[in-house]
């Protein structure tokens, strides 16, 4: 366990799958060669395939402290990237070409099957889950790397691959059971999400962060008890982990969706939620039921009138307050590299 | 085995030279690297119901010049691998003691390291590594090192070539000396690589003729 631990939370009640984060981090990180079909931030909908495709059943991780069967992700797993007939299209002097994909149609991509759902009319329902490396306290990633290539710093827990000693024998992907380890084929290594480590180190917010238009995803120190993730994730009891079966603990925190009550046969409302909270208990576990509770208590206590700290640290209107201790400016950080996007 | 010492090691680089098929073949029994030997608790939980390291031969033949040394090594395997976009290449490796007596299946020790040369079907990559125990793999010092492979029916047949000559750290060998070879081989398709192979369970004597 590192001395500090950075943390997220990312509040699934404001997410509007806009993918701003995501092309945010795309555009910052992975706008390499060997990384066109890399997304160190997805955003998929729930529930679904999810990125890579079926993650969930791909083992890795621990169970009761001892290392699980992983299986790796392939490149069509995760999807890839796609090339556009526009240049035909625009200038290829055919008044009824159709923008498409070059070769074929792609099978699978990130966010494939977006606002498909579950449930069925009128009680269908879905959700947006934005997932990034989770810099786990217990990185399967680490533990499985024969070359020691992945390190967990001791000042803030951001986990990384050091290249330099990585031999590309992707052990790492097996065993990360959020399947958030890429293969750049390029370059023969493997890559993931560094937490926006050299903007972090500045006192600037990750990318996804600042651009986020839904001001859904909060940052800071897990031990910082005036910053939004330990109220959220410590005080109120209400944000967490995303599957804590998998045993790696998690530094990435949800605060689950609330939703519409469903109907019955008839047609009338019912004490229960659109989304199946069987369904929410796979994903965050059974601790997602207080944390609902909380919620609802909280915002209820807030419509009449009262106060209430939680519900104040989720709307958020200080956007700022977001970030915890990561409140610098980028145009205030000395650029020291080329090509960095002022996010 | 021995090495047999010729005039002109030049002709010996191809592994289809026809030279080739006049040396004798020293025949290795191979077995799956072991599993308790694999340097992470989720390599062996990922690979302890997979099939691995099948190969269970590999033809050893050799020859030297007093200067250049030059290993055949043929094994087979059914599909080959090239280890094109994000596959892993077959690749086979040869290894010497440093000094001391180092343990082939652990790769050797600090006070027992080993040397290998490794190919790799992905664009005949030969490298000099030096080992001292699982998952320490680190470069070894230049020895002229090469490495070229074919594949024909089945089989694979690479030829490893190497200075006798060679840093302290790269085993050392000489006209007349004895010492010993061990060997590797990884089998692309089944996504075999690092420690997931096959090798020979034990040193094999290795003499070269004065
Ligand atoms: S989410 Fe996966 S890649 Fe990230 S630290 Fe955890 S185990 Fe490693
Ligand atoms: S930018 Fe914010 S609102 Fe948009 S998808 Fe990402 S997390 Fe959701």
């Amino acid at each position: 366990m590192s001395s500090k631990q950075v943390a997220m939370v990312i509040d699934l009640n404001k997410c509007i799958g806009c993918q701003t984060c995501t092309v945010a981090c795309k555009t910052q990180w992975t706008n390499k060669e060997g990384q066109e079909g890399m997304y160190w931030n997805t955003v998929s909908t729930a529930p679904g395939g999810g990125t890579p495709k079926d993650w969930e059943g791909m083992g890795g991780g621990f169970r009761d402290g001892k290392a699980q069967a992983g299986i790796r992700p392939k490149q069509a797993d995760f999807g890839d990237a796609w090339e556009f007939n526009v240049e035909d299209v625009m200038f290829g002097g055919d008044p009824n070409g159709t923008v498409g994909p070059m070769e074929g149609d792609p099978i699978y991509g990130t966010n494939w099957d977006e606002d498909v759902g579950g449930g069925d009319y009128p009680n269908s329902f879905f959700f947006y889950i934005p997932r990034i490396c989770n810099h786990c306290t217990k990185p399967a990633c680490m533990e499985a790397c024969p070359r020691g290539a992945i390190y967990k710093r001791d000042e803030d827990g951001i986990v990384l691959i050091n290249e330099d000693h990585c031999r590309g024998f992707r052990f790492c992907q097996e065993a990360c059971p959020y399947k958030e380890i890429y293969f750049n084929q390029t370059t023969g290594t493997a890559q993931k999400c560094i937490f926006c480590l050299p903007r972090v180190e500045e006192g600037v917010a990750t990318a996804c962060s600042r651009q986020c238009p839904g001001r859904v995803r909060f940052l800071g120190f897990l031990d910082d008890e005036d910053g939004p993730i330990h109220k959220l994730v410590y005080k109120h009891k209400v944000a967490l982990p995303l599957h804590p079966e998998y045993e790696t603990e998690p530094n990435v925190f949800y605060i689950p969706p609330l939703a519409p009550p469903s109907f019955d046969d008839e047609g009338n409302e019912i004490d229960e939620s659109r989304i199946p909270i069987l369904y929410l208990i796979s994903l965050f576990g059974p601790a997602v039921h207080d944390s609902l509770e909380i919620i609802k208590h909280e915002r209820e206590l807030k419509r009449q009138g009262g106060t209430s700290e939680l519900m104040d640290v989720l709307i958020s209107r200080n956007w700022l307050d977001l970030f915890g201790p990561f409140t610098t400016q980028p145009k205030d950080v000395a650029r020291t590299l080329e090509g960095r996007g002022n996010a | 085995m021995q090495s047999r010492r010729v005039a002109d090691i030049d002709s010996y680089l191809d592994p289809a030279a026809a030279v080739w098929s006049s040396e004798a073949a020293n025949r290795i029994d191979m077995i799956p690297a072991p599993l308790g030997l694999q340097p992470t608790d989720h390599i062996i939980a990922t690979w302890e119901n997979r099939p691995y390291g099948e190969a269970e031969w590999a033809d050893l033949k050799s020859v030297h010049d007093g200067e250049t040394l030059a290993v055949h090594i043929s094994w087979s395997c059914a599909k080959i691998s090239i280890g094109a976009s994000e596959g892993f290449p077959d690749a086979a490796a040869i290894a010497f003691p440093v000094r001391g007596e180092p343990i082939l299946l652990s790769m050797g020790s600090s006070d027992a390291p080993m040397h290998m040369l490794q190919w790799k079907a992905k664009g005949n990559e030969t490298r000099s590594v030096l080992a001292e125990g699982i998952g320490s793999s680190l470069p070894g010092p230049s020895v002229s090192e090469n490495g070229k492979g074919g594949w024909s029916q089945g089989i694979w047949s690479v030829v490893f070539s190497r200075s006798l000559n060679a840093p302290e750290n790269a085993s050392p060998l000489s006209a007349g000396m004895t010492t010993l070879i061990g060997v590797a081989v990884w089998n692309g398709t089944n996504e075999e690589r690092a420690g997931i192979k096959a090798v020979s369970g034990d040193w094999t004597d290795f003499i070269l003729e004065a």
